[in-house]
């Protein structure tokens, strides 16, 4: 069983929960609570939003934010460990 | 040797629950090697493009549609003299070595992790300038979903040069560069 590290936990509940806010909780909230949608002719969707666009998009952003610093860190910090994917054979001098 | 039935468990915690299920090792392995040929022609294709019909020009991109943008702070002091000469190369050359990356298997975590790295300007200035008109998942939002997933995952060791550098003296010695490669 694979134990989640606090940088394991903020990049995925952290990150990936903004992204999910941002994509699917508002848009949630916008199809449930906002203005019609309708599609216009070409294929445009355009409507008031409820949540103000560029809220969303710094909401999104910083979710990305988060998984590409984790992603620098985990470079950084500490070396794979064997017998994980990235860690295969690391070290043992043997064959793989 | 695997048949198709093959499964690999895997077994771990998620939001405080016991998650564990099976995953068909060939499968696995099939997805991986399409989704990392796919997302990588994608930016081959793309950068092949700019270079054959060179010179390229971004001015239109960082100069004008970023501007007003949430990335445009970032992108905006690329817009004119040497930040434009250096991002006219840059993104093809860019574009060329990632899609090369992800199509060979070959630094294929570097390849995806800076695929997304660029994709998140496309997706935030093509979005914004253009009013999310065709909604927040686009297709650059799902290209950096799956270049985030092939760069957690790692693909390059199936079919991919990296399995041949897995096998070097050099990421033997040096542990970390395996984050680098897939």
């Amino acid at each position: 069983m694979s134990e989640l590290t606090t940088a394991d936990r903020i990049a995925m509940y952290g990150g990936g929960g903004l992204v999910l806010i941002g994509v699917v909780g508002i848009g949630v909230l916008e199809m449930l609570l906002g203005s019609p949608h309708p599609v216009s002719g070409e294929g445009q969707i355009v409507h008031e939003a409820l949540v103000p666009l560029e809220m969303r998009s710094y909401v999104i952003l910083l979710g990305f934010l988060i998984w590409g610093l984790y992603a620098v860190y985990k470079v950084a910090a500490s070396p794979p460990r064997r017998g994980t994917g990235t860690g295969r054979g690391v070290g043992t001098g043997g064959d793989d | 040797m695997s048949t198709s039935d093959a499964i690999t468990d895997v077994r771990t915690r998620m939001l405080g629950n016991d998650v564990s299920f099976s995953v068909s090792q060939p499968w696995l392995a099939y997805w991986l090697v399409v989704m990392r040929l796919v997302g990588g022609w994608w930016m081959l294709h793309a950068g092949l493009d700019k270079v054959a019909n060179w010179p390229f020009d971004a001015s239109w991109f960082v100069g004008g549609a970023a501007a007003g943008t949430s990335l445009g702070p970032l992108v905006t002091p690329f817009s004119g003299g040497l930040g434009l000469a250096f991002t006219n190369v840059a993104v093809p050359i860019g574009q060329v070595l990632i899609g090369l990356g992800l199509v060979l298997g070959g630094l294929t975590r570097t390849a995806a992790f800076f695929g997304a790295f660029m994709m998140t300007f496309f997706y935030f200035i093509n979005g914004e300038t253009g009013g999310w008109a065709h909604g927040l998942v686009t297709g650059e939002l799902l290209g950096i979903l799956i270049f985030g997933m092939i760069a957690t995952i790692g693909a390059g060791r199936v079919l991919g040069v990296d399995a041949y550098l897995a096998r070097t003296d050099l990421f033997r010695n040096h542990p970390r560069l395996q984050y680098l490669i897939g």
